[in-house]
């Protein structure tokens, strides 16, 4: 019976059964308490009003019942708003839009691999392989420093990109929800690979002077999903401490980790990381709730290093000739796929329909009991979520999750783009999604946005936040002079 | 191919792999003005990086190139700008290339690296890959610079590389910003001819001088049409039966740009001033021809008789001259600079110089483009030619505008052109002097002289001989 159903599920006539099974068992309580109130409604009809008034009075009521009552309602409805957690609200965040002096052409990469490598043309070869099919653009951008031939990645000029990326994301952040440094009460900084002393965090608070009381934070060596266990921590922060705002930069500096080597698994990464940086703006103030544009509903960190070979997929190490890389492993899809399982695992019951759930339920009784050959029943995230922020990784990420969710390709959209236009920017590449879809006019009030990350460890982070208003397009963001251009194809291999 | 092309051929190719390390000219037939080991030092800490286009071309823009320009492939200009330090003053690296991608977005025919046709025609892919920027630092001033008086050490100054052998990352042209120890700087440019003329790649580096001057903006990207630098096609059919005197096919080069030569090739230079030019002009012509003829035909006719008296029993009878095409479109590169043979009947040696002026007047000469054109065209543009150095090559560039190249509104201390690849008859170049004032009618001209070196010292005297060269070089 199993394989005849899925040519069942094409029929149009299923889909609506499927509509109404779904419409059923998720508003179950309602229809539901429907027939119960007619019920009570009739009944008192019935009674008639002398009877309702004569059932009143038989009611004997006392002063210290009364107080008792009443003290017990307040008493119960004290705890219930104290013990409910804070709402976390994504006041306005900023991405930094690097300069075209920056930019990378296909052409330009590949001449200056080539002069670099200049004794491994495999590896070159490799690198163009790599680089057709990455699904990037033309205009992604890498800092001044790797501009060099050979390159020339000093500590001050990593510091010079930390800055430029950092100060600039911030300074927009500022502007566009006028908040003052002096306001900010909790900073927290992701950036893996960068880790200097003073930190990057104290380099914000150098830069922007900010409080002497500040709580800072920095996070490094957690890869790219850093960004969302960033806004964990700051989650937590905010739960303890009342009225602050907290701001998280999630960024990743080129400069220093450009792979000088040629071992072909550790070249991948040059292919794929560009310069990006955002600015989030978080705050558990209540009137924020009006102006804010998102609020953050759940956040689920999965993480599978108790696995060796999950923990050895993103390694980075010496190579042969003792230069310093990031080496994939070749089965991070796979793993990838292990982790995203788990992660939605969690996340599916906080989020997901009851009808969703209920069929995910029965098929997996099913599977236990009847018949173990039966397809696992992969809900329908669709239906939790208007839009998907899915790390934009690399195409083969993207592709993957596109399959294993069941996703159409305005889904995968915003990461498609994000990864065209400005490569993969680690952690901060949520952000550039969001932006593109706020850039495209798709969010309204109401919309349930998923963000998933992977990263090095291996982990995978998902955060559920909800519109909170319907944001206009605007004018300014990384989007704003190239929104037009896009969508555009992606071929599968770019003509080089 | 003959055994000695085979041979160097092979030393081109170990040349060219190690060609991102080198920084001194190897003591090779094929490199002219050569610079002694000794001296290489002088420029150091060179960095190499790329600058390109702002805005993204576009994927599949082709520049085709003209038949003319093909035959100019194996020829590179070279071109040293000096600036004092008042007029860079607290201009750094990073203002000079956040400037240029501006600046690239009009020249993005500049950024792309040659293909080759399925025929082997080479064309341009505009991908935006850009142009090589190479940064230097001098311990010497200005100043002593140009005291040097050797006219191979700018070649320091000017990074230059040949095209090839991997032509789809070579770059056409190369900047490089050299700092000197008295603060001011010199912007050497290697420009490959295949792109335009001498006034087309100092219109080039002019409008980089506008762009930091922000007289000039990008405007909306427009695409090339195909057929827009080529010259007016001939009527006559006959004219293409004849090979062009001007130009020559050489062996095949392959995909390594460099023009062969037999013998080492030297460069000088010296300065005429504006009094040292009228007085040469009134013995030549006297009172009345001054005003038929240019100071280039007079120059360029007392240096065609010296060289016909040292290259004694092999004087030159046909010379070439270039000038610059009259309608000459500013915002277009391109080879569209007249090429005329001239072709002298009897002794250039005992020859009256006022005869020898007027053949070279700027309405003599067949102009032999359009039959170089031809030729090329013939077998699709395969077979490889040379033009400057087929014959005595006389080039005029005094209407090149050398000078307008200007930062912070001043202009250049000094500009100095060279040509790379160079056949074995040698060129000789007519460029404006540095300007003296405001006033530019008080500049001179520098004439720079290539030549293979064993001709170079009786050419000297020769000149001395007839005044044009002073006994005390400059």
């Amino acid at each position: 019976m199993p394989p005849i159903l899925p040519d069942f599920c094409n029929s149009v006539k299923l889909k609506y059964v499927k509509l109404g099974y779904q419409y059923l068992v998720n508003h179950i309580l309602t229809l539901t308490l429907i027939p119960v109130m007619a019920g009570i409604v009739i009944e008192l009809l019935r009674l008639g009003p002398e009877e309702i008034v004569n059932l009143w009075n038989s009611l004997h009521f006392d002063l210290v019942q009364i107080l008792c009552s009443c003290f017990f309602i307040i008493f119960t409805a004290t705890v219930y708003f104290m013990s409910k957690p804070r709402s976390i609200y994504l006041v306005d965040y900023a991405c930094y839009k690097p300069p075209v002096t920056c930019r990378v052409p296909f052409a330009t990469f590949m001449e200056h691999s080539r002069l670099n490598l200049i004794n491994n043309p495999k590896s070159v070869e490799f690198q163009m392989r790599i680089l057709e099919r990455s699904g990037l653009g033309e205009e992604t951008c890498l800092p001044p420093a790797i501009h060099y031939i050979p390159p020339t990645p000093t500590m001050e000029a990593a510091r010079g990109e930390a800055e430029i990326v950092i100060f600039s994301a911030m300074d927009s952040l500022f502007k566009k929800t006028g908040l003052k440094p002096k306001d900010i009460d909790i900073l927290i900084v992701n950036c893996s690979l960068f880790s200097p002393t003073p930190s990057l965090s104290a380099m914000v608070i150098n830069k922007y002077k900010l409080r002497s009381n500040i709580k800072s934070f920095n996070l490094s060596g957690m890869g790219c999903s850093a960004g969302l266990i960033s806004i964990d921590l700051a989650r937590d922060l905010l739960q303890a401490h009342p009225n602050s705002n907290a701001v998280v930069i999630s960024t990743e500096i080129i400069t220093p980790n450009y792979y000088k080597g040629n071992e072909r698994a550790m070249l991948l990464p040059n292919c794929l990381f560009r310069m990006g940086g955002a600015a989030i703006l978080l705050s558990n103030h209540h009137s924020e709730r009006w102006r804010a544009k998102y609020r953050l509903v759940h956040v689920v960190r999965t993480h599978k290093g108790a696995d060796d070979k999950a923990y050895r997929c993103v390694f980075e190490e010496e190579d042969k000739e003792s230069k310093v890389g990031i080496s994939l492993s070749k089965d991070l899809m796979a793993i990838a796929g292990e982790a995203l399982k788990s992660n939605i695992t969690t996340i599916g019951p906080l989020v997901l329909p009851a009808s969703e759930q209920l069929l995910f339920l029965l098929t997996l009784i099913g599977r236990k009991i009847f018949n173990p050959k039966w397809k696992p029943y992969i809900p329908d995230f669709k239906q939790a979520f208007e839009h998907f922020c899915i790390h934009a990784g690399g195409r083969a990420v993207i592709d993957e999750l596109q399959k294993n969710l069941q996703l159409s390709a305005e889904h995968v959209e915003a990461s498609r783009m994000t990864l065209h236009r400005f490569g993969n920017t680690s952690s901060s590449s949520l952000w550039y999604e969001m932006s593109y879809l706020e850039a495209k006019g798709r969010m309204k009030k109401g919309d349930r946005i998923w963000q998933i990350a992977f990263g090095s460890g291996f982990k995978c982070n998902s955060a559920v936040w909800k519109c909170n208003r319907t944001i206009k397009v605007q004018t300014d963001g990384p989007w704003a002079d190239c929104i037009d251009r896009y969508p555009v194809h992606i071929p599968e291999v770019v003509k080089l | 191919m003959s055994k000695s092309t085979n041979v160097s051929k092979s030393f081109h190719k170990i040349l060219a792999h190690f060609f991102p390390f080198m920084i001194s000219y190897s003591a090779t037939f094929n490199h002219q003005s050569m610079v002694l080991p000794e001296q290489e030092h002088l420029v150091y800490n060179i960095r190499l990086s790329s600058v390109g286009p702002g805005r993204v071309t576009g994927s599949d823009v082709v520049h085709d190139l003209s038949g003319l320009d093909i035959a100019m492939k194996l020829h590179y200009l070279k071109g040293v700008y000096f600036f004092t330090d008042q007029a860079v003053e607290g201009l750094t690296i990073r203002q000079m290339k956040e400037t240029m991608f501006y600046w690239l977005n009009d020249y993005y025919i500049t950024c792309g690296r040659i293909r080759r046709t399925e025929s082997g025609r080479p064309y341009i892919k505009c991908n935006d890959c850009g142009i090589r920027f190479v940064e230097g630092v001098c311990d010497k001033t200005i100043d002593e610079w140009l005291e040097l008086g050797d006219d191979s050490l700018h070649n320091l100054l000017v990074y230059h590389r040949a095209i090839g052998p991997e032509l789809s990352f070579s770059p056409s042209v190369y900047l490089q910003v050299t700092r000197f120890k008295c603060g001011g700087i010199s912007l050497g440019m290697s420009w490959a001819h295949i792109l335009g003329d001498a006034f087309s790649a100092s219109e080039f580096i002019n409008n980089w001088g506008r762009y930091m001057a922000r007289l000039k903006s990008n405007g909306p990207l427009t695409l090339p049409k195909s057929l827009d630098n080529k010259i007016e096609k001939p009527h006559d059919p006959n004219q293409f039966v004849k090979e062009p005197l001007s130009a020559k096919q050489v062996n095949p080069v392959g995909d390594l740009w460099i023009a062969a030569n037999n013998c080492k090739m030297e460069t000088f230079s010296f300065y005429l001033s504006t009094l040292h030019l009228s007085s040469l002009q009134e013995k030549i012509l006297g009172e009345d021809g001054r005003k038929r003829i240019s100071p280039f035909s007079s120059v360029c006719a007392v240096i065609w008789q010296c060289i016909a008296k040292v290259r004694e029993g092999f004087e030159p009878q046909i010379v070439t001259v270039c000038r610059k095409y009259p309608n000459y479109d500013n915002n277009v590169l391109s080879n569209s600079q007249i090429i005329s043979a001239i072709k002298a009947d009897f002794s250039v040696m005992e020859a009256d110089l006022k005869k020898l002026a007027l053949l070279m007047a700027d309405d003599q000469g067949l102009d032999e483009r359009n039959k170089i054109e031809a030729a090329v065209e013939k077998d699709d543009g395969v077979t490889d030619y040379i033009m400057y150095g087929t014959n005595l090559t006389f080039v005029n560039l005094e209407d090149a505008n050398l000078y307008e190249l200007e930062l912070k509104g001043q202009k250049p201390k000094f500009a100095y052109y060279s040509i790379q690849g160079v056949g074995d008859e040698g060129a000789v170049l007519f460029l404006p002097g540095p300007p003296k004032g405001s006033n530019t009618e008080n500049e001179g001209k520098l004439v720079t002289i290539t030549l293979p070196e064993d001709q170079v010292l009786k050419l000297k005297t020769e000149l001395q001989r007839t005044g044009l060269l002073p006994t005390e070089l400059e």
